[in-house]
């Protein structure tokens, strides 16, 4: 039934992402980009956006152009959204927003100078109110313009004070802070009509799957304790509850393995990964990069598959996705020419 | 000749030439004993030249792999220089120097130390790339250590190639100046004594034969006075002695003491 | 959108179910009379609210998959603008969906004329039951015909800027979809070519 009402909101912005969506870099413009990068570019759609770059070109360049194309993207889609997708695309902002709240705390704990690191926040997190936080010279001050300047106040008030802020390790804050986030969009997809919601959820599902078991790996053999661990990991996802229970005992990759065992796509991802539970510690540091391909891949396949389904939101959110992983692509390409690895240069994740 | 070269501004006497002969032996040995430690500093020198040219290829392939695996974090874990420059409050590796000592050179060596507490940032990336994060540590970690290894080499290199060139002038300059120099002191003094002897042995010639011809003109006028007292009837006693004869008095011997010849 | 539709069966049922009871308890109870009901209302009313409903809900199905459509193709066309020509044959093809409306509308209207002496016969009932019943057909079959020939259509918009060797594969289906309408079409023909002219 969505179909008969979708499009009178909607259907002109979904139009306008599926061709954003169509002009993604292909397998055969990957390849052609690890032969002639520049070259091949701009054959393709970014066209002549480095065109003004003064040479050399550094790759941090082209990832922020390329960066500056999504954002240019996402902001005109923005703009164009009505309610509910307008919440919608805000609630895929608020995930950068994260990342960029913690960046200026952190320049405010350590007493630097926030306008400066107004610079290095990411685009797409950037709202108006950012500026203000800059203004905030201590701890408290901070918290309390947080709560009142920004759109994460909820997640703030939830699960941190402003002792903690000052207390607690920064990534401890990024993670709870985004397991609040992923929450809340969690269920206020559910509000939205089927398709999004469906899709939406089986993305969130395994963001969240991601996070728990990201969480868990990279904290052994830190401070971080089982207890802490265990209150990073969001509530939802196909882990949630008895998997994320296993994690948060987990001591090492073999019980993370035997805690994801009933879902074999997960599964599936550490053998592929090679993380054996013969190999043992040592195998996981040698492995995990490619469980975190593994990951990756997972990530895209389910964002493109959103795509086949019509009149729902969901391709917002893959859009961009996918297109950050593009920009990532590009990089990573650009990085391997220009740190002459040709052997390395193919381990990008193509999209499409 | 004697004449050719520097030599040094001494009078030629006989003690001078021992003190000289003195000063060449030393000189010799001096030469030898350097000679002796250039040959060593060179030996140290090509093994440290190998270790650098080793320690830069592997430098080479060391940064190489450690900017790669920062490529890897960025494609992760997104761009996490700000965070770690942030969270990091205390260096975890340092650099230790101490000095080794090379036939007399006093190389500096520096070693790296990597703080075992040092995990200041091991949170970054928790939940995404942490494993890379890691990694890359690792690799620059060793990447450090590959560079602090050059830079004590490179040190020592740079400290040997002075010390070895400083010797080496030292060699040279004994064997090319300061010991000609002495030679060719030597053989002034030498020449100059010969020239002396020469020239004595000449004189004494000269005085022989003055002496000679004295003696002769005196043999004639005592064989002139002996004919006048034989004529008149005297009687001459003759010297029986060597070579005695008419002329007698032939012998140096009986002509009383010569004058010293002094030099 | 999605929930006008349950919204709407819910009000009018409870609706008629208090109209039902309000009748029952205040002793009108026999004036809810189904046969009465038809045997006493016009059958002009029943050809010319069956000649509304036809050209009614045609039309509104056009419109609706025109828009539904029309945004797509809108939206589609900013970043391969080669798709708006192409499409216009999904526009062209709801519209189609309001012409069979229209011409069977004609149709019926022939039907009727004003010129009659007794107006309850059996004749003119079949007729006004006929035209009734043949444009709701009709007017339903135009209308779920044109939702979905403009869903089919938004999605070949979509599907041709994304890849234009789908657009054919997709137009297909479209043709499927639209020959449904047709079939209303038909089956209204046949019902009022039985129904004489009021008379």
């Amino acid at each position: 039934m969505e179909a008969l009402g979708f499009n009178m909101s909607a259907g002109f912005l979904e139009g306008v992402v599926r061709g954003y969506k169509g002009a993604l870099l292909t397998q055969a413009n990957y390849h052609n980009l690890t032969q002639y990068f520049r070259l091949q570019l701009s054959s393709t759609d970014y066209g002549n956006f480095l065109a003004n770059e003064p040479l050399p070109l550094s790759t941090a360049t082209i990832a922020d152009k390329a960066t500056e194309k999504l954002v240019a993207e996402f902001s005109y889609i923005r703009t164009n959204a009505v309610e509910p997708l307008a919440t919608f695309m805000d609630y895929i902002t608020y995930a950068y927003m994260i990342d960029n709240v913690i960046l200026l705390t952190l320049g405010t704990l350590h007493e630097r100078d926030t306008h400066e690191l107004l610079e290095r926040c990411h685009p797409l997190g950037v709202f108006d109110t950012m500026p203000a936080l800059c203004v905030a010279t201590n701890v408290e001050e901070l918290y309390h313009s947080v709560l009142v300047e920004t759109p994460l106040a909820p997640y703030f008030r939830d699960c941190l004070s402003a002792q903690d802020l000052d207390d607690l390790n920064i990534e401890i804050i990024r993670n709870s802070l985004y397991k609040s986030y992923l929450e809340d969009f969690h269920s206020f997809c559910q509000t939205l009509p089927a398709p999004t919601s469906e899709i939406m959820t089986r993305i969130l599902a395994f963001e969240a799957d991601r996070r728990t078991l990201n969480i868990t790996i990279n904290s052994f053999g830190t401070e971080l304790s089982k207890d802490q661990r265990a209150r990073l990991f969001p509530t939802i996802g196909r882990l949630y509850p008895e998997g994320n229970n296993a994690l948060a005992r987990a001591d090492d990759v073999d019980s993370v393995i035997a805690a994801v065992d009933h879902i074999a796509e997960y599964k599936s991802f550490f053998d592929k990964a090679g993380v054996s539970s013969g190999a043992g510690a040592n195998g996981a540091e040698e492995a995990s990069s490619s469980l975190e391909d593994e990951f990756f891949k997972h990530d895209v396949e389910l964002n493109k598959q959103s795509f086949l389904q019509q009149f729902q939101y969901a391709v917002f959110y893959s859009f961009v996705k996918l297109k950050e992983q593009e920009v990532r692509n590009l990089t990573w390409i650009a990085e391997c020419i220009a740190q002459d690895a040709k052997d390395r240069v193919n381990d990008y994740i193509s999209v499409f | 000749m004697s004449g050719t070269g520097p030599r040094e501004a001494v009078f030629p006497t006989r003690m001078n030439l021992t003190l000289t002969k003195t000063r060449l032996k030393g000189a010799q040995t001096g030469h030898s004993l350097l000679a002796k430690k250039r040959d060593a500093l060179t030996t140290r020198f090509r093994t440290i030249l190998r270790k650098v040219d080793e320690a830069k290829r592997l430098m080479g392939r060391v940064l190489q792999l450690a900017s790669f695996s920062l490529a890897e974090v960025t494609y992760t874990a997104g761009d996490i220089g700000y965070q770690v420059q942030e969270s990091v409050r205390k260096a975890s590796y340092t650099v230790q120097a101490r000095q080794e000592n090379v036939s007399g050179v006093v190389l500096p060596a520096f070693d790296g130390v990597r703080s075992k507490d040092a995990s200041d940032f091991n949170l970054t990336g928790l939940s995404r790339g942490g494993q890379q994060i890691q990694k890359c540590r690792d690799t620059y970690v060793k990447a450090v250590g590959t560079l602090v290894e050059l830079a004590s080499l490179q040190t020592a290199f740079t400290i040997l190639d002075e010390v070895i060139r400083a010797t080496n002038r030292r060699v040279n300059a004994i064997e090319h100046v300061v010991i000609p120099r002495l030679d060719n002191t030597i053989k002034y003094i030498n020449s100059e004594l010969d020239e002396m002897d020469r020239e004595e042995f000449f004189r004494l010639k000269k005085v022989q034969g003055k002496k000679k011809r004295d003696a002769e003109k005196a043999d004639e006028s005592r064989q002139g006075q002996n004919e006048e007292y034989r004529a008149q009837g005297g009687e001459v006693h003759r010297d029986e002695g060597i070579r005695g004869g008419d002329a007698g008095g032939a012998d140096m011997l009986d002509q009383g003491k010569d004058d010293d010849v002094i030099f | 959108m999605g929930y006008l539709f349950p919204t709407l069966l819910v009000s009018s049922t409870s609706l008629a179910t208090v109209v039902g009871l309000y009748l029952l308890f205040t002793g009108q109870g026999e004036s809810f009379n189904v046969g009465k009901f038809l045997a006493e209302s016009s059958p002009y009313a029943w050809a010319l609210v069956g000649v509304g409903l036809c050209v009614g809900l045609s039309v509104m199905g056009a419109a609706w998959g025109i828009f539904v459509t029309g945004a797509s193709i809108l939206g589609g066309g900013v970043r391969a603008p080669r798709i708006r020509t192409k499409n216009l044959i999904s526009i062209i093809f709801c519209e189609v969906v309001a012409i069979y409306g229209v011409i069977m509308a004609i149709i019926f209207s022939s039907k009727i004329n004003g010129d009659v002496d007794n107006l309850y016969t059996t004749g003119n009932y079949y007729t006004g039951f006929a035209l009734f019943w043949g444009g709701l057909a009709v007017g339903v079959c135009n209308l779920l015909c044109g939702v979905s020939v403009g869903i089919t259509g938004s999605t070949a918009a979509l599907a041709d800027a994304a890849d234009p060797q789908l657009f054919v594969k997709i137009l297909i289906i479209e043709i499927f979809g639209s020959i449904l309408g047709l079939f209303g079409l038909i089956v209204g023909l046949l019902v009022s070519s039985k129904a004489e002219e009021f008379a």
